[in-house]
C-alpha cells in the first residue's frame, strides 16, 4: 500500500495544502520561513512521486500475482503519474536554468553597453559595483542575478526618488542577489512546469514570490529604515493605471500587503519563524519515513532474536 | 582600461555619429583622450558585430559600423525585456524581482514616445 499512500500524500501537498497556505496571511509575519514551508511542501511532493516510482514495480507484481486487477490499475496509474512527474522535472529544471542564464547574459551584456551612470548626480556615495544606470522616463529598479549580478535603476526611477530611498531600493535589490532568490523562483518556475497541467497550480509561484519581495524589504529596512522604502514602493507604483489587466492589479494588491508591512513596527515574529521553520523539516521527513517505515518493520521482523 | 567600458565608448562613438564609421574614425575618436592601439579598435567592433549590436558595412575598401538600432530603441527593447513574463505568464525566474511593477501598456508609450522624438534627452 506504500505507493498509493504516498501517491496521495503527493497529491494533497501540491493541491489541497497550497489552497490553504497561499490566502493565509501569517507569513507575512515569518516570510523567510515561510519560503522555506513551501520548498519543504514542494520538495516533498517530489520524494513522494520517487518513493511511488521506487515502490509501485514491486508491489504492482505482488498485486497482479494476488490476481487483484483494480489495485494493480491503481497502481499502474500512480507509478505512470509519478514518473512523468519526476521525468518533466529534471527537463524543465534543465531547460529553466540555461534558458534564464542565456537570457541574463544578453540582458547583462546590454545594459552594460548602455549604462549612463555617471552622468547622474541623484546617485547615493557609496554606489555598488554592479549599479547600471538606464535612460529613460519610466521608474523602474530591478536586479539581474547570477555570477555577475547588476542592479538597474532608470533614470526615470532616480528623478522621483531621493539620496535615502535610492538607497533602499539598492539595498532592496542586493538582498535578492546575495540571497540567492533567483535560484528559488527558478526552482519553483521549474516545478511548475513539470506538473502536468490539469494538476499544476500557480499558488506556490505567486505566494513565494510576494515572500521573497518580503525578505528583501526587511533587508532594505535594516539598512534604511522603513519610511523611505514606503516612499519608494508607492512612487514606483504610480506607473499602474486603474485599468490595468488583472495581473498587474494583482502586483498592485501585493505591494499593498507590502506598504502594510512596512507601516507599524517589525512585524516579524521570532516564536512563528521557529515554528514554522520546525514544520518545514518536519515535512520533509514524513515521506522518507513512510517509504522507511514498512521496510523497517519487515527487516526488523525478520532479524533472528 | 576594462574591455566593457571601451566596448561602452565604442557604442557611444557609434551612437552620436550621424552616419557609419570606419574602424579609423571610432579610433581617431577615442584616442583623443587615451593611448590606445587601432587593433584593439577593430577587435572591439568586430566583437560588437558578433554580438549583433553594431552591423558591419562594405563601403568602398574599407568597413563601416553602425549600431544595429538606436540608443533609445535599444533602450526601450531592453526595458521591455526586463518586464515581460515568460509566455505562459510564469514570472520569469531571469530578471523579475522589481521594487515597483509597471503596466506594461504604460511601457509601449513610452517607446513610442521615444520613437517619436528620439531627441529628447532629460
Amino acid at each position: 500500500m506504500t505507493a498509493l499512500l504516498l501517491g496521495a500524500l503527493g497529491l494533497t501537498l501540491s493541491l489541497v495544502v497550497p489552497g490553504f497556505l497561499a490566502p493565509a496571511r501569517w507569513p507575512d509575519r515569518a516570510p523567510g520561513a515561510a519560503v522555506l514551508l513551501w520548498q519543504s511542501i514542494t520538495l516533498a511532493g517530489v520524494l513522494c512521486a520517487l518513493g511511488v516510482v521506487l515502490a509501485a514495480p514491486q508491489e504492482l507484481v505482488s498485486e497482479l500475482g494476488s490476481g487483484r486487477p483494480v489495485g494493480a490499475a491503481a497502481l499502474l496509474g500512480a507509478l505512470a503519474v509519478a514518473a512523468l512527474i519526476i521525468l518533466r522535472l529534471a527537463v524543465s529544471l534543465f531547460r529553466v536554468g540555461s534558458r534564464s542564464r542565456a537570457r541574463r547574459a544578453r540582458h547583462r551584456m546590454l545594459v552594460d553597453l548602455l549604462d549612463s551612470a555617471e552622468r547622474h548626480g541623484e546617485l547615493p556615495a557609496e554606489v555598488p559595483d554592479g549599479l547600471r544606470v538606464l535612460h529613460g522616463p519610466l521608474p523602474i529598479a530591478y536586479c539581474l542575478p547570477g555570477r555577475s549580478s547588476r542592479v538597474v535603476l532608470s533614470s526615470g526611477a532616480l528623478r522621483v526618488l531621493d539620496a535615502a530611498q535610492v538607497g533602499v531600493v539598492i539595498a532592496h535589490e542586493q538582498a535578492h542577489l546575495r540571497h540567492r532568490h533567483d535560484v528559488v523562483m527558478e526552482s519553483f518556475t521549474a516545478f511548475y512546469r513539470a506538473v502536468p497541467r490539469p494538476l499544476r497550480s500557480r499558488a506556490p509561484l505567486d505566494a513565494v514570490h510576494l515572500l521573497l519581495e518580503m525578505v528583501a524589504d526587511d533587508a532594505a529596512r535594516r539598512r534604511g529604515g522603513a519610511a523611505p522604502l514606503r516612499t519608494a514602493l508607492a512612487l514606483l507604483g504610480d506607473a499602474v493605471s486603474p485599468d490595468a489587466p488583472a495581473e498587474v492589479r494583482g502586483a498592485s494588491a501585493e505591494r499593498r500587503r507590502r506598504l502594510d508591512r512596512l507601516a507599524g513596527t517589525d512585524p516579524r515574529s521570532a516564536g512563528l519563524t521557529v515554528a514554522v521553520a520546525t514544520a518545514a523539516a518536519g515535512l520533509l521527513v514524513l515521506p522518507t519515513v513512510i517509504v522507511v517505515l514498512p521496510w523497517l518493520d519487515r527487516a526488523l521482523s525478520a532479524w533472528p532474536l | 582600461m576594462a574591455l566593457g567600458d571601451l566596448e561602452r565608448d565604442v557604442m557611444t562613438q557609434l551612437w552620436d555619429a550621424r552616419e557609419p564609421l570606419t574602424v579609423r574614425q571610432v579610433h581617431d575618436g577615442l584616442s583623443r583622450d587615451r593611448d590606445l592601439a587601432y587593433t584593439t579598435v577593430m577587435t572591439v567592433l568586430d566583437r560588437l558585430a558578433k554580438k549583433g549590436v553594431v552591423l558591419q558595412q562594405r563601403a568602398d575598401r574599407a568597413y563601416r559600423y553602425a549600431p544595429a538600432q538606436s540608443r533609445e530603441e535599444m533602450t526601450a527593447a531592453l526595458m521591455l525585456d526586463a518586464l515581460s513574463a515568460a509566455p505562459d505568464g510564469v514570472r520569469d525566474a531571469a530578471l523579475a524581482h522589481f521594487v515597483g511593477r509597471i503596466d506594461p501598456s504604460a511601457l509601449t508609450a513610452a517607446i513610442e514616445a521615444a520613437r517619436r522624438d528620439p531627441g529628447v534627452a532629460p
